[in-house]
């Protein structure tokens, strides 16, 4: 059974424990005096990625490969620079659905041909979708990299979109999200991006299946003959002594792909949310309800990122933020609470969540602007600052210690064009914040009203809906159901 | 539905073991990868093993105790869980919830796991921070708080845990009532989390009694893996861990009977469920030498991979389910094998059993091929990499090895053993341990 942190269940009487604890008879005596206080750290060892080597083909195709020393696994991942925002605006998910097919049937091979190709270098193959790039990764043991290349080579250039493979593939899209719906947390970020985003490209990641099951073979062809060029790509190869991005090892599967021109215009993020909105998405299973309250944040690419990255940590980031000293700490409203935020090209968007009582959502929306507003009228105290970048940059090397997350960070660098300063120096970047910054940033970012987000039993919270001067009553699968107003609440 | 585990170190478990008071370094495993492994023990009976690694500034410590599930008495489930979350309520210089403060205000990552054999505690550092997470984990380990607050509290969230589960994950019961078919020993069938009422009524002095007779260095291992000096890390691990009491080795449970002339085959009704569904499994014993290594290759043939033949057969061609999981589980030398699927309805849920029943049979009538053989070799080799692909994996990986008290050496002859599986090992088990008489079977109906 494994703990699973930092969901921790509220307990009103945190501080009846701790004058239990403390009363409670000293279980040794006569310790070393070394015990009695955290140990310094020993010298600092800064984190040195290793440099991303690139080179073009003449068909476009951008290769780049970095060498992960010390592990005898070889991670290829082709990234497509179109992601959920480039679907058709009547059809979202098609990207996601393009990128599900890739890896099944090709001209040459069935889907179970594929399959057991895939199996037989002993390799993992997945593909993840955001909502500006495509990402499809292969790990295979070293000595197998030239055939995970081969096979890659075989899934892009000679893909094969039949009518059985797309049913196959919405069945499973379907089970999934059936799996996912059932999750208030699932159900409230998607309700929060919608609204935020609305028609905005960035709204197209509200999935819903009455949608998924309109996607046909032929609008997955469009999407794959419109965006998957070599002009439009890039393949990375990583791991322990990878050939140089211009060897022909890497460059030669990939010379026939052709070319074609692809239009991308940069997305302009929406306007911020700027009015009182509360919304209730009604979610009958769920045992408690889930607080969401955010608003657009910067994009990655932005003088505000790492200043927002420490906001962030301030307001939500670990068990000793303000969120969740105050929401459940002090207060005893929830059972947890911390802030999020995720980064697109242009944009980002980040929100507060808390998972509460019925009783206590008023008072919980009340205290989460309370903190929002509190950060953008006061600079934050120097210990919470070193606090925060402490974590921050602590954490960085342990975003990339596993595969995936090498690879990851990888694909998101290489996608969103972050420099060597995001790369390989972050943590001079962190470093480089200071306390005036981040009150900059909190005034740009938190000031605007965010947008709130409650999911759960509608039944259950329409005595706490009436602290509210309207709510916005959804569906759970996130349709519009009315607007309930204050004193219409029985 | 909780998902069967597979404890994918298994023959690891069994064979390999600690070397006690030697230094081994350049351990090379035929998987292709070489590692440096320093290991010993203090003179209090901590079995300590070392493994540099200087490709990230990260360090990942694992303290693990041989205080699984498999310790409790009847009466008392769940207790080996309840101590694991009492570890997070203070001890005598860090006070409740500190320790996760401590370690998250350096951006480090922590957690803890309890198993039917061991309860483990990790984390994973900035390497500078190596000495503050030996510190944390030695204080708890000499010194817990056993205050009657601590305790109401971690009743109180494990209750809630307990009564979430139940709410939340619909197949539960029926996949605890499919383990005590399967395990019908009480030590190694009951579940981990323990039953609610057990759970209310557990005294502070039982708690006590396990706390001080399991959490003790003669019956933990303590890994450290990642970016540090040995030489600096021995000296930390002496001053932090040097002076706690030894306490005592707890022995090896004995290994359980198990008598069944037939198969079993039960029916679980649940009107709430969404849909029908079956658990099925096969105990294996007794298991012959050699065996191990062929079930290990086995599982990846049958259900590793997405051409597996059950996932191909169920999931892509007769399309009878909708879930499907299992695969070898292995519980302190008790072996099963276990497979779990959701259908949409009772036809298509007794389809699909018999499907996988004709699998099993498929082993017994024809050889499996050299290429199949090869292609689940090539998955089981590429898991075992991935089980050493961080700081942490490996720590968990050598902390295994510690257990099982057997030069580590042996884990690269281990790796070779299940590389040299044949055709006819495969063939030989089949017909010797997926007989009727190793079979429980679950059906799930929800009317």
């Amino acid at each position: 059974m494994r703990k699973s942190f930092p969901a921790v269940p509220l307990v009103l009487a945190c501080g009846l424990t701790a004058a239990l604890t403390l009363a409670a008879p000293a279980p040794a005596s006569g310790q070393e005096r070394f015990r009695r206080t955290p140990p310094l750290p020993d010298p600092f060892r800064e984190l040195k990625l290793p440099a991303i080597e690139t080179a073009t083909l003449s068909n476009g195709l951008t290769v780049a490969a970095t060498r992960r020393p010390g592990f005898p696994v070889v991670t290829v991942q082709l990234v497509i620079l179109a992601g959920e925002a480039d679907s058709p605006a009547d059809l979202p998910f098609v990207a996601t659905l393009t990128a599900r097919m890739i890896g099944r049937r090709t001209r040459e091979s069935s889907a179970e041909e594929t399959a057991a190709m895939i199996d037989a270098v002993g390799g993992d193959f997945s593909v993840s979708v955001s909502m500006d790039y495509t990402v499809l990764t292969f790990h295979v043991p070293a000595e197998f990299m030239d055939r995970a290349l081969e096979l890659l080579r075989l899934m892009i250039l000679q893909p094969e979109f039949s009518d059985l493979e797309a049913a196959t593939a919405k069945r499973i899209l379907s089970y999934e999200l059936r799996d996912l719906e059932k999750s208030p947390e699932f159900a409230g970020r998607r309700q929060l991006l919608r609204l935020l985003f609305g028609g905005h490209p960035y709204g197209s990641a509200a999935v819903s299946w009455d949608v998924i099951r309109r996607i046909t073979p032929r609008d997955i062809e469009t999407f794959y003959g419109l965006f998957f060029r070599p002009n439009n790509a890039v393949l990375l190869v990583s791991g322990d002594a990878v050939p140089s991005a211009s060897d022909q090892r890497l460059t030669l599967p990939f010379a026939p792909w052709t070319r074609r021109d692809v239009v991308r215009a940069p997305l302009v993020p929406p306007p911020a949310n700027a009015a009182q909105k509360i919304c209730l998405v009604d979610h009958p299973a769920a045992e408690d309800f889930v607080i969401f309250a955010g608003n657009l944040a910067p994009a990655p690419t932005s003088a505000d990122y790492y200043p927002f990255l420490v906001l962030n940590q301030v307001l939500g980031g670990t068990m000793g933020s303000r969120l969740f000293m105050n929401l459940r700490e002090s207060k005893g409203y929830a059972y947890e609470a911390f802030s999020e935020a995720e980064f697109f090209k242009s944009c980002g968007v980040f929100w507060a969540k808390a998972r509460v009582t019925p009783q206590t959502i008023g008072a919980s929306v009340e205290e989460i602007e309370r903190e929002f507003r509190n950060l953008a009228a006061e600079r934050i105290v120097p210990d919470e600052l070193e606090v925060a970048k402490s974590f921050l940059i602590g954490n960085l090397p342990l975003k990339v210690k596993s595969l995936e997350g090498y690879a990851a960070r990888l694909s998101q660098a290489v996608a969103l064009g972050l420099t060597e300063s995001d790369w390989g120096k972050a943590s001079d970047s962190l470093m480089l914040v200071n306390a005036d910054r981040v009150l900059e940033t909190a005034r740009r970012y938190l000031t605007p009203v965010p947008l709130v987000v409650i999911v759960g039993d509608r039944r259950r919270a329409l005595p706490a809906l009436g602290a509210f001067e309207a709510v916005d009553i959804y569906d759970s699968t996130g349709a519009f159901l009315m607007t309930l107003r204050k004193g219409e609440v029985k | 539905m909780n998902k069967p585990t597979r404890i994918i170190a298994t023959a690891f478990v069994l064979i390999v073991g600690a070397v006690p008071g030697r230094l081994r370094s350049q351990e090379r495993f035929s998987s292709g990868w070489t590692f440096p492994v320093v290991s010993y023990r203090l003179k209090n009976g901590l079995r300590v093993v070392l493994s540099e690694d200087r490709t990230l500034p990260v360090v990942s410590v694992v303290v693990a105790y041989a205080a699984g599930s498999i310790r409790e008495q009847r009466g008392q489930t769940g207790l080996a869980y309840f101590l694991e979350n009492l570890m997070f309520q203070g001890s005598e210089n860090v006070s409740p919830l500190q320790h996760l403060s401590f370690v998250q205000k350096v951006g480090g990552e922590l957690n803890a796991n309890t198993t039917l054999d061991k309860t483990l505690f990790y984390e994973t550092v900035p390497s500078s921070q190596l000495p503050l997470a030996l510190w944390l984990e030695s204080d708890r380990m000499r010194s817990l708080l056993l205050a009657p607050g601590a305790l109401e509290k971690v009743r109180g969230e494990l209750l809630d845990t307990h009564r979430r589960r139940l709410a939340t994950e619909s197949y539960l019961g029926s996949y605890d009532f499919f383990n005590d078919l399967l395990y019908p020993d009480f030590a190694y069938g009951h579940p981990i989390i323990g039953n609610g009422e057990d759970l209310k009524n557990l005294s502070p002095e039982a708690v006590r009694d396990f706390y001080e007779r399991y959490y003790v260095p003669a019956n933990s291992v303590l890994a450290v893996v990642g970016n540090f000096d040995v030489a600096r890390a021995r000296e930390l691990v002496s001053r932090y861990f040097d002076t706690i009491p030894p306490g005592t080795a707890a022995p090896t449970p004995p290994l359980p009977r198990f008598e069944q002339d037939r198969e079993v085959v039960r029916t679980f009704r649940d009107a709430l469920l969404p849909t029908p569904g079956f658990h099925l499994g096969y105990r294996l014993l007794p298991l012959q030498t050699g065996d191990r290594y062929a079930l290990g290759i086995l599982d990846y043939l049958l259900l590793r991979g997405q051409s597996s033949r059950f996932y191909t057969r169920i999931m892509k061609r007769d399309l009878t389910a909708y879930y499907l999981a299992g695969g070898l589980e292995e519980r302190l030398g008790v072996e099963a094998f276990k497979v779990s699927a959701l259908n949409n309805n009772e036809v298509m849920a007794d389809r699909c059993q018999k499907a996988i029943l004709s699998e099993f049979d498929r082993l017994k009538v024809s050889l499996v091929s050299e290429t199949e053989l090869d292609k689940a070799k090539r998955l089981y080799r590429m898991d075992y990499l991935r089980r050493l692909s961080t700081t942490l994996d490996r720590a968990l990986f050598l902390t295994d090895a510690a257990f099982a008290d057997v030069a580590l050496p042996e884990l690269a002859a281990e790796f070779e053993r299940h590389m040299k599986v044949s055709p006819q090992s495969i063939y030989s088990l089949a017909v010797r341990l997926f007989v009727p008489s190793n079979l429980v079977v679950v059906n799930i109906r929800n009317r």
